[in-house]
């Protein structure tokens, strides 16, 4: 009984631990994103390979991307965010604004559409703490105010013939790489790095994981709730000024169908629900995949109503899935 | 560290927690706290980390200063660590994460893994504890898990460790190691305290021992040695409680059993459990928490699963999906544990909470009308002595011991004639506790079967005429109840605590 070293053997798989395991999510999505794309490359003949096509799939994919990201964000602390899109919309037509009525640069006029969602975002997750009211209610509220406001900044009109350079640069490549795509994938990069390795994307996680646990370490789950809410503003924001880099013209009804491609990235990408687990890999892969569901409805002239329909049951199967998946584990 | 707790007390409103406990804590020795449900052991517990604030009394720290605890992570700064009986680990994180969870070494906002590795390893090591601490915490082993905690609390360097049930979801051969573990933290100088049910490895381990009773310390920091199994059982049972004497009239014993369990085991853990409630009878179901006394029950109503023997209600083979069948088919009732979750609507008046059982009766043509709801409210206003101002009062605004009778009226209201009735008055005030105790004794006069799970040692001596006591999901014996505190308690103390398994 003196020296019984109580060793706690670990499994063999634990050493060598691969980048990707076969069965995650997110190596089934690539799959998956590759098979739909030489399906969709044989049946069309050939035409999602031509230059002009593959540069609109990534050009029209940065939006999804820090969309999804901008969802992710919050329900990595266990919540929801229902203003994403129109604070997006909101956000382009700040900026569209701050360019042709106020005259601000360009540069400026980016800056501050981006703050603009940062501080929805703030006001989102103080309102939450401050009132305890849960964030799907606040965000829903807020959703719908921000939704008057876009069409107070400008009408119904359209703004366009804005910052030419912007537009330029916006719908340029770089390497043959649009630019909006490549801001989206260092987006996807900065928040992959906040949730791995900075103290505060932890403790976000901490936060949603298992909240009384994060508590009682001395986490406050309050300032995980009010920062992953400014981060999803933020990220809004992110997405408004890239859609007006990108389109060259901006209204109102901008952010209108962002809501749903922002839940399901995500929630295909196999971020948990309850809170705790994020992926960026697995919601920027879900986002290529909803986009090449859009892809497949330009090529063979679908109506457009279906695609709605196919991402909604793709949505519903991916949370099957994940449910399946946590009962067979058990 | 020497940590003393001195003459604690608490109130929750209409029960006295502790009535001046005081807990006395050396280095270097393994102290258990013992005592019975509801004895204020994790009050105690939840005192000393700084989770509730005390209405008298004080802790005083090594330095004879006196603690303020404003909240868990005081407590941890002043060195008392603690690893609770739920899980309080982030599964998705690694073993190191959770392991420095409350002080992330970071540099420039980012988190230092190396260092961040290196508390863990240096925590495990004091452990002597062998794991990868980059392993996720959800693959990991329930003893496993046990142990990163344990290396939790080392990491922001706790000299007072407490450990409320470390073994109870541990295998023998794993609670031996953690016990190997807890010597080794002893000899190393800290304070380790022990809250365990389980008397034999209290005596295996432990230095000294404080009992807890009615919120009150009967043995302070006492060497462990000077008692014997059987005396610490009575500390904790104690002696002087009066039983308030009720009429019963003789339980038929020949009469075939309302209710009867052949052999039944469930999905929940539950093995070959067999009992028989006649009508008339009270049959209490003694144990402690987390013995199974519940789940059993809402596994006989359908709500969990029985995987193997029978249940028979009046003499036949019964099969029971849900509550609904058992309310309609074999007419029985369960009065639930948690009034303000499963038994009441708080926001709807007395009238529904009590009809929603017999609306199916009361509809006609699928219109329920309230004149009919309102005929069962004074019905029952009368028969359980409710104090209601109307039939369409909120349920919420009723007192704690009224929206008991609510709960017990809906079932009596659909003519049931078996009850399992949970914690009948917990949270409940002295004087109306006396009075339910009347009511339940009257159903039974009236025929009812009555199975009857508490955890209030008294009131199953009051009320049961049987006591059947059930550890780990397993009866382990009977007392027939001759309501005499004294001999019953200590007979259910024995049962409890015996030893070997």
């Amino acid at each position: 009984m003196t020296s019984t070293r109580p060793t706690i053997e670990s499994g063999p798989t634990d050493r060598v631990r691969p980048a990707i395991s076969l069965r995650s999510t997110e190596f089934t999505l690539a799959v998956l994103a590759v098979v739909a794309y030489i399906v969709l490359a044989l049946t069309t003949h050939g035409s999602v390979l031509h230059a002009d096509t593959l540069t609109a799939i990534f050009q029209f994919l940065a939006v999804p991307v820090v969309i999804g990201l901008a969802q992710m964000v919050v329900l990595g602390v266990g919540q929801m965010n229902l203003s994403v899109g129109v604070v997006t919309g909101f956000c382009a037509m700040v900026t569209a604004w701050l360019m042709v009525d106020v005259g601000l640069p360009a540069w400026l006029a980016l800056v501050a559409g981006m703050a603009t969602g940062a501080m929805i975002g703030l006001a989102n997750g103080l309102i939450v703490v401050l009132t305890r009211i849960n964030g799907f209610i606040v965000t829903l509220a807020t959703m719908t105010v921000i939704d008057g406001l876009r069409y107070g900044v400008h009408g119904t009109a359209t703004y366009q013939g804005y910052s030419p350079g912007l537009t330029k640069l916006g719908q340029g490549a770089i390497l043959g790489v649009p630019t909006v795509f490549l801001v989206a994938v260092l987006v996807a990069i900065a928040v992959a790095v906040f949730f791995r390795r900075m103290a505060a994307g932890r403790r976000l996680l901490a936060s949603g994981g298992n909240p009384l646990a994060a508590r009682l370490s001395g986490v406050s789950n309050d300032r995980s709730l009010v920062l992953a809410h400014l981060l999803s503003g933020l990220l809004a924001g992110v997405a408004g000024v890239i859609v007006v880099a990108l389109s060259g013209s901006v209204n109102a009804t901008i952010g209108d169908d962002l809501l749903l491609p922002s839940f399901a990235a995500p929630i295909i990408g196999g971020v948990a629900l309850a809170g705790g687990v994020v992926s960026v890999v697995g919601t920027c892969l879900a986002a290529l995949i909803v986009r090449l569901v859009d892809v497949a409805q330009a090529q063979y002239s679908i109506n457009p109503d279906w695609v709605d329909l196919i991402v909604g049951a793709v949505v519903l199967g991916a949370v099957l899935i994940t449910q399946l998946r946590g009962r067979a584990a058990k | 560290m020497t940590v003393t707790a001195e003459k604690l007390v608490k109130v929750f409103p209409g029960v006295r927690a502790l009535d001046e406990a005081t807990l006395r804590l050396e280095p270097g020795s393994v102290h258990a706290l013992l005592g019975e449900n509801g004895a204020g052991k994790s009050t105690l517990i939840k005192i000393m980390t700084g989770v509730l604030r005390p209405d008298g009394g004080r802790i005083v720290l090594a330095d004879g200063g006196d603690a303020h605890f404003g909240g868990p992570h005081d407590a941890q700064r002043a060195g008392i660590g603690v690893v609770h009986q739920e899980r309080n680990l982030i599964p998705a994180f690694s073993v190191a994460e959770n392991i420095a969870l409350s002080a992330v070494p970071q540099r420039f906002g980012f988190v230092e893994r190396k260092t961040t590795r290196a508390i863990a390893k240096r925590c495990l090591d004091q452990l002597q504890v062998e794991l990868d601490v980059d392993r996720p915490v959800s693959s990991l082993s329930v003893a496993q898990m046990q142990l990163v905690e344990i290396a939790k609390a080392l990491a922001v360097d706790s000299q007072v460790l407490l450990l409320d049930e470390p073994t109870a979801s541990l295998t023998s051969d794993e609670a031996q190691r953690l016990f190997t573990v807890m010597r080794a933290l002893r000899d190393q100088g800290h304070a380790i305290v022990l809250v365990s049910h389980k008397l034999d490895e209290v005596f295996a381990i432990a230095d000294t021992v404080t009992v807890l009773r009615d919120g009150r310390s009967v043995a302070e920091a006492q060497p462990l040695a000077d008692f014997g199994h059987d005396e610490i059982v009575d500390l904790m049972v104690g002696r002087a409680h009066a039983v308030l004497e009720l009429a019963r009239t003789p339980v038929d014993r020949d009469a075939v059993p309302a209710l009867e369990l052949d052999n039944v085991s469930t999905a929940d853990g539950h093995r070959d459990v067999s009992l028989t409630v006649r009508p008339g009878e009270i049959v209490g179901l003694y144990g402690l928490v987390g013995a199974g006394r519940s789940e059993l029950a809402r596994a006989v109503l359908g709500l969990d699963t029985i995987t193997a023997g029978a249940v028979k209600i009046r003499g036949e083979r019964a099969r029971i999906r849900d509550v609904g069948e058992a309310l309609r088919r074999y007419r029985m009732g369960y009065v639930t544990e948690n009034r303000k979750e499963e038994g009441v609507f708080l926001e709807q008046p007395i009238s529904r909470n009590i009809a929603v059982t017999v609306w199916r009766r009361l509809a006609r043509f699928g219109l329920v009308r309230s004149r009919d709801e309102n005929a069962l409210v004074s019905t029952y206003q009368e028969r359980l002595g409710m104090r209601l101002s109307g039939p369409a009062q909120l349920a919420g605004q009723l007192s704690g011991g009224n929206q008991q009778k609510v709960s017990l009226a809906k079932w009596l209201a659909a003519d049931c004639d078996i009850l399992v009735i949970d914690e009948p008055t917990v949270g409940i005030d002295v004087r109306t506790k006396a009075a339910f105790h009347e009511l339940i004794v009257g159903l039974a006069t009236d025929g009812l079967a009555i199975l009857l799970i508490s955890s209030d040692l008294p009131e199953m001596v009051t009320l049961a005429d049987r006591v059947l006591v059930m550890r780990d999901h397993q009866l382990v014996g009977e007392i027939d109840n001759a309501h005499d505190y004294e001999r019953t308690s200590q007979a259910v103390g024995r049962l409890l605590h015996m030893t070997g398994r």
